[in-house]
């Protein structure tokens, strides 16, 4: 429930930062004036490097420590490192079932959100019904509704259906939560194709469903990882409707084992460390793949 | 084939009947393309809205079979009537606009000399962006928890401050234990998660200017410290009232930092009003504030209206 938010307003494409380099000029005549510049700015990048880096610095180290280590005090690089905290963490606290749990409610919310809004999306940005930009300024307005506004309505909701704590019972509403956003997107990345190819494959007989599958789907390929990223990292990550949801242990999701962790009698650091950074390294990874299409995904949605 | 509109004007005299089908195949087609999205959002959106909004106007605990309707009690007893919960509400409606004016501040004053500085840079910049984005990314439970790790009273941040001899900053009660240093400290956090997105949305606009207008700019002599301030940053508008309105819009909403790292605490000095509305919801045993919270919730929905109110008219009037 943790999507970016967007502005409401239909997106374009972005220029990619990357292709876009301009290496603008230093200011000054001087070459030794703008090599303090330059120095400059990247004494000043590499101070804020410090701050953004510095928790993560600090979730490594941890992890790595063993219970007496942890408190010693504040050396960032452990004494004697040791990868018997991670082990026993993963080991001792069903850490398998809850990674299998995040990683199956994550996949299917991709899955769900890929699916169904990019049919709505190709409704709304190629097929003609009455009613759809009705409809278009409903989902869009979605974006205002504060997550807390349904939380309590959603969890008796869930409680009515009889799917209260279950996996299917967070996939729907996380689903749902991002609509606004990827249907917007896709609706605009839609729009981008042009009318000839649908005109030249129904001439060719394809059916409506083939020249979606066929002919408009692969053309928005990017615009699909995009939205997969922006879907799959916050529901990795979510965390407040889970722990109002979820009551039995053996269907908790990561973030709530590690919460879990936390309030047990005595909990330890160097354990909540080592539990953060598996939550973390699977996200840091999947971002280091796919980066290109999440920055320039990110900028074009919330741009507008 | 051709598209709707050709027909629309040449081929209506003629073939009328074979229009009308093709119309309507077209209609339910979509329909058909929208209907997934549709009903999930009827159930999971309009149906709990809904009954969200009725249960503002009711008391009831969870347990009991029925509701008892009080009207607009609920809102009064929110905005000053109940001697317990207005003024838990009055105070955390302070902290909430606290957030909701540092956190975008931060996030302009930070985000915006970032993103110039790494554009004025040509080795290096995809390695700082990466490590920039990082909080975004792993915005959560996880990194909450860190932040914690540092901030206690053994922290990092204590040690650092002591060894730069800077001691006077450490807090020995940690930085979220201490009650005036909590909220501060939860802010700057806040706005370091919210940093990344601001300096991307910047540095996307710093890479539309057009080059000719800095070049001019500098044909007519004004260093690069003019350049930003009398050129860049008007031209920038746009994104800043952007970056102002989304977070804005999370400091009013977003409220698992706070549920996370103090859960309120130290004395109720860090509880905003979403982790009120919360704890209204889901921690107050057997009482009964369901229609309490839900209440809550609308008025914060209606204050996120008004700001996005605000918010279209103050682009409209720059562009």
């Amino acid at each position: 429930m943790t999507a970016p938010a967007a502005v409401a307003a239909p997106t374009k494409p972005t220029p990619d930062p990357d292709r876009a380099d301009r290496p603008s000029r230093a200011p000054g005549s001087h070459p030794v004036q703008r090599n303090l510049g330059r120095t400059v700015a990247y004494v000043l990048l590499l101070l804020y490097a410090v701050v953004s880096a510095y928790p993560f610095a600090w979730m490594v180290s941890g992890a790595f420590k063993d219970s007496k280590e942890i408190l010693s005090g504040g050396h960032l690089i452990p004494h004697r490192p040791t990868l018997s905290t991670l082990v026993q963490t993963w080991n001792q606290l069903h850490f398998l079932r809850y990674f299998g749990n995040s990683l199956i409610i994550t996949v299917c919310t991709t899955a769900g959100v890929l699916l169904f809004y990019s049919m709505a999306g190709y409704a709304f940005a190629v097929l003609r019904f009455p009613g759809r930009r009705l409809l278009y300024g409903a989902f869009v307005s979605l974006l205002f509704v504060p997550g807390i506004t349904v939380l309590l309505p959603l969890v008796i909701l869930q409680s009515d259906l009889g799917i209260l704590g279950s996996r299917i019972g967070l996939i729907l509403p996380f689903i749902n939560g991002t609509a606004p956003l990827s249907i917007m997107l896709l609706t605009n990345s839609f729009r981008a194709v042009p009318g000839e190819l649908r005109e030249s494959a129904r001439c060719d007989g394809a059916g409506e469903l083939r020249t979606f599958w066929s002919i408009h789907l692969p053309a928005v390929r990017p615009a699909l990882v995009t939205i997969a990223l922006l879907t799959a990292i916050p529901t990795w990550n979510e965390y407040v409707l889970s722990r109002v949801s979820l009551n039995d242990p053996s269907s908790y999701t990561l973030p709530l084992g590690l919460q879990n962790l936390s309030s047990s009698a005595s909990p330890q650091q160097n354990v909540l460390m080592a539990a953060s950074l598996i939550i973390v390294v699977p996200v840091v990874v999947l971002f280091l793949l796919l980066q290109r299409y999440f920055v320039n995904g990110l900028a074009g949605a919330v741009k507008g | 084939m051709a598209t709707p509109e050709n027909l629309d004007t040449t081929a209506r005299p003629r073939r009328p009947a074979t229009l009308r089908s093709q119309r309507v195949k077209e209609a339910l087609t979509g329909y058909g393309f929208v209907l997934p999205a549709v009903a999930l959002f009827a159930l999971m959106g309009v149906y709990t809205i809904i009954y969200g909004l009725l249960l503002s106007f009711a008391r009831w605990n969870g347990f009991t079979p029925h509701w008892t309707w009080v009207g607009v009690g609920n809102y009064l007893d929110l905005l000053y009537r109940d001697p317990v919960i207005a003024p838990v509400v009055q105070s955390a409606a302070l902290r909430t606009v606290v957030v909701m004016v540092a956190v975008p501040a931060l996030a302009v004053a930070i985000g915006f000399p970032l993103a110039v500085l790494l554009n004025s840079i040509t080795r290096l910049r995809g390695f700082f962006r990466t490590v920039f984005f990082l909080p975004y990314v792993t915005a959560g439970i996880a990194v909450f928890y860190a932040w914690t790790y540092v901030l206690q009273p053994d922290g990092s941040l204590n040690y650092v401050l002591r060894h730069l001899g800077l001691g006077t900053l450490a807090q020995p009660q940690g930085f979220l234990g201490n009650p005036s240093t909590a909220l501060p400290t939860l802010i700057v956090v806040m706005a370091w998660s919210a940093i990344p997105v601001a300096m991307l949305l910047y540095l996307t606009g710093l890479q539309s200017i057009d080059s000719s207008v800095l070049d001019a700019a500098r044909t007519d002599g004004a260093g690069t410290l003019r350049t930003m301030t009398a050129v860049v940053w008007p031209l920038l508008r746009p994104i800043t009232a952007a970056v102002v309105m989304l977070n804005m819009r999370d400091a009013l909403q977003g409220f698992q930092i706070f549920l996370v790292m103090t859960n309120g605490g130290p004395g109720g000095h860090t509880t905003v009003l979403g982790l009120e509305s919360y704890n209204l919801a889901f921690f107050s045993g057997l009482r009964p504030t369901l229609g309490l919270a839900s209440a809550l919730g609308w008025l914060l929905f209606v204050v996120a209206l008004i700001l996005a109110a605000i918010n279209v008219r103050v682009l409209r009037s720059r562009t």
